[in-house]
């Protein structure tokens, strides 16, 4: 296929969707498959072929929409009707009265067991009405299985005009432009890093996506990778031809089936399509991509100890300086960016980085995925400009605390980052003021407490998952989490000193400043707020020392 | 390779490019502390004790992996670098079962002396007292995780000079231990050559020749690295 072919595909596959009067999507996500929702998608195939209805209507299954708990999901286009909890009893109440009758049914609306007038659009709906989707822009749109659903959605056209019409120095000058920072946790600059990596020379260079998301209750990469994986392929392809690379890998936890299956099968259709391999459209550059499969060690999330994973070696991290864009995979320069920052590639090329580098804050630029969990009414997926307030998340998007609980804090960053206290509720989620108030942005787990949470036992939580996860190579962080989860546990039985809290204290500054690789050097982040901002909590668990 | 200027202590030198903080500190009578470290192999800056303090880096970096720069400023005997030190000591002899009094490694032991040298009168933490196993499986040689500090000097050594792969890791976190071929006993290892020099290696009493008793440890570490040097000259 060269670059008009595409142009024609993409308008013929437009051509085939504009003949159906409705669309109804199946959110076939893993969170709604594991509440049944192949069978929902099986079934409306069925009745709606029963009812002689398969030229009028057509079902697709997708991508993640984002309310998960409220699942499994089926969205009626183009009135962006969402029902709730569908099950098959609900298939033929839902085609005879929203296609037939033309009645949206009240009682299955989205929210509808929090609202008591439920939004018929579910865009007027708080929870997407604050959204604004970027990375995750066509996710629940279209079919992650069927490239043609991509190309029907402007895929590929980024790439096509990346080959033809830009030089690698236009690309990196766009994403700089567009002040895009890495998304896999600690905001590096991404043009900054793509230029590194473009400058050293060298005959292989290599490109590869973290997708080893591994932080409790985080799952954004998994959903974009299940949703819309064309997109990370045309990510990932873009900054080949910028690095100047031609090989990718892309490393996926292997807790990930469904990602890794549809990744794998994107690939084929993209190949097949003469989208990857061989002069890609017609042009002179070749790219092409490889999955590799974490096999459940958290510590492969970090770069160097993924790139030793990658490599067959067991997967620990090496010091840096050098850094990865020097010698990187088998020792040649290397770009290894988030899933979630290469989905954010092909719409900064669309649209241009000015576009991107307005929406946000000034020094936090685009939108942020963020993975609700813990006690909130509406945990899921959502997408936000950066700078939205954490009130804002919580109260209108999340729609505040089960229960008519009261919020307690909330956990960004997962076992790297920190919690933030009611009393910050009104912070801005963006890097700078989260790191101010001792948490990280991270990849964007985003955990809310109530009252009943234990602060103490939250910090246990988290140091026990760290030294667990731990690689084992350096003394800080291995014995250093060890003897903090002990001192933590000790704390919590309420058999504690206060000798014991200073301790603690001391060792958290120095596994953060000695260990090697990221994993050690924040690991003391949960227990470091969790005493900055609720320190009487661990005071009230310390026995009264005896004079 | 042209000469640079750097700064150590506040002491000016003249040193090679491309040589790493470590070589030019001990090629200046600098006392770096370690314990990874071991001539003749590859560095991994596992250990932490060699961290220096760099301006303008705001992180401590390891000395055996960070190579000089021009004009770097590099400060190696801070209050702070020595408290860790400390720290990371009394960690390492709190992590598994360090008794120097029955050890066969007894006042030839490099943690016994690290433990002099930050002047370490007592350990802060609870020791772990976790259980190890003693392999005694191969006929000449004993391997004692109770000893072990997780260095990896054998595991390089038996790679990277003998070439025998016969040692690797298993397990994470303070649960790492050494281990022989696919885990199995190391007298039924089938790539052990039985040359003996991961137990020169060793820098405590963990690898150790059966029928020595407490103290009669002989180790000559320097070996390996006039090992490698004459295999670099060819010979």
């Amino acid at each position: 296929m060269n670059r008009n072919d595409l142009k024609v595909i993409s308008e013929k596959a437009k051509e085939k969707h504009k003949k159906y009067k409705h669309k109804i999507c199946v959110c076939c996500g893993a969170g709604c498959i594991s509440s049944g929702s192949e069978g929902v998608l099986l079934k409306l195939q069925k009745e709606i072929v029963e009812r002689g209805l398969q030229n009028e209507v057509e079902v697709i299954p997708t991508g993640c929409m984002g309310p998960c708990n409220q699942g499994p999901l089926v969205k009626y286009l183009p009135e962006n009707t969402i029902y709730q909890k569908v099950d098959c009893e609900n298939i033929s109440q839902i085609v005879q009265s929203q296609i037939v009758e033309k009645k949206p049914i009240e009682d299955l609306l989205l929210f509808s067991d929090f609202h008591p007038k439920p939004f018929i659009n579910a865009h007027d709906d708080p929870f997407f009405k604050k959204q604004l989707k970027i990375a995750l822009k066509d996710c629940g749109d279209i079919n992650p299985e069927e490239v043609e659903d991509y190309l029907a959605y402007d895929g590929y056209l980024a790439l096509g005009k990346v080959l033809f019409q830009m030089s690698p120095e236009d690309v990196i000058a766009e994403i700089k432009h567009s002040r895009l920072r890495g998304r896999g946790g600690a905001g590096f600059p991404t043009g900054l890093k793509w230029e590194t990596v473009y400058k050293y020379v060298s005959e292989e260079k290599y490109v590869i996506c973290n997708g080893d998301e591994g932080d409790p209750g985080a799952f954004m990469d998994r959903s974009v990778l299940e949703g819309n994986p064309h997109r990370v392929i045309e990510g990932m392809a873009i900054a080949g031809y910028a690095v100047g690379a031609n090989k990718g890998f892309a490393y996926i936890r292997g807790e990930y089936p469904l990602a890794i299956k549809r990744f794998e099968q994107a690939i084929k259709q993209a190949k097949k399509n003469g989208l990857l391999g061989n002069k890609i459209l017609g042009s002179e550059f070749s790219f092409d991509i490889e999955v590799r499969i974490g096999a459940g060690a958290f510590v492969c999330g970090e770069e160097t100890a993924l790139i030793a994973s990658i490599e067959g070696k067991r997967g620990t991290p090496k010091p840096r300086p050098p850094f990865p864009a020097e010698s990187g995979l088998r020792g040649k320069p290397t770009l290894i960016n988030n899933v979630e920052t290469f989905a954010s590639i092909v719409p900064i090329l669309n649209n241009g980085g000015e576009w991107y580098s307005e929406i946000g804050t000034p020094k936090s630029a685009g939108t942020k995925v963020f993975a609700l969990a813990g006690k909130i009414n509406y945990s899921g997926l959502i997408e936000v400009p950066m700078g939205t307030s954490l009130r804002e998340i919580v109260f209108e998007l999340g729609g505040g605390i089960q229960g008519g609980g009261e919020f307690k804090a909330a956990q960004t960053g997962g076992p790297s980052g920190g919690c933030i206290p009611a009393k910050h509720l009104d912070v801005k989620m963006d890097y700078e003021s989260l790191m101010s108030l001792g948490s990280i942005m991270g990849s964007g787990g985003l955990i809310v407490m109530d009252e009943k949470s234990d602060m103490v036992d939250v910090a246990r939580y988290f140091m026990e998952f760290c030294m667990d996860e731990s690689c084992g190579k350096c003394v800080p962080c291995r014995v250093g989490t060890k003897m903090m989860h002990d001192l933590l546990q000790k704390i919590y039985d309420g058999k504690g000193t206060s000798i014991d809290l200073e301790r603690l204290e001391e060792l958290a500054i120095y596994v953060k400043e000695t260990s090697l690789c990221g994993l050690g050097a924040s690991a003391p982040n949960p227990l470091q707020s969790t005493l900055r901002h609720f320190r009487e909590e661990y005071e009230s668990k310390i026995e009264q020392d005896i004079d | 390779m042209q000469n640079i200027t750097i700064y150590i202590d506040d002491k000016k030198l003249e040193v090679e490019s491309g040589k790493t903080i470590l070589e030019v500190c001990r090629n200046n009578n600098i006392e770096i502390l370690t314990m990874c470290h071991l001539e003749g192999v590859l560095d991994v800056g596992a250990c932490r004790l060699c961290l220096v303090e760099i301006e303008g880096v705001n992180k401590l970096l390891s000395a055996c992996t960070t190579k000089v720069a021009a004009n770097m400023v590099i400060r190696t005997s801070t209050e702070r670098i020595k408290r860790y030190q400390r720290i990371t000591t009394e960690l390492l002899f709190a992590e598994r079962n360090h008794m120097c009094s029955v050890c066969v490694a007894n006042g030839k032991c490099e943690l016994q002396n690290l433990g002099y040298k930050v002047e370490m009168d007592s350990i802060r933490y609870p020791r772990l007292f976790p259980q190890c196993e003693v392999d005694t499986s191969h006929s000449w040689y004993v391997l004692d995780h109770n000893r072990c500090i997780m260095c990896t000097r054998c595991v390089r050594v038996c790679s990277e000079v003998e070439g025998a792969f016969n040692w690797s890791v298993k397990n994470r976190g303070y649960q790492v231990r050494i281990i022989s071929d696919f885990n199995t006993p190391w007298g039924e290892s089938t790539t052990c050559t039985s040359c003996g020099k991961c137990l020169h290696a060793c820098p405590t009493g963990a690898l150790w020749p059966k029928a020595i008793v407490q103290g009669q440890l002989d180790k000559k570490p320097e070996i390996i690295e006039e090992l490698m040097a004459k295999r670099k000259m060819g010979l």
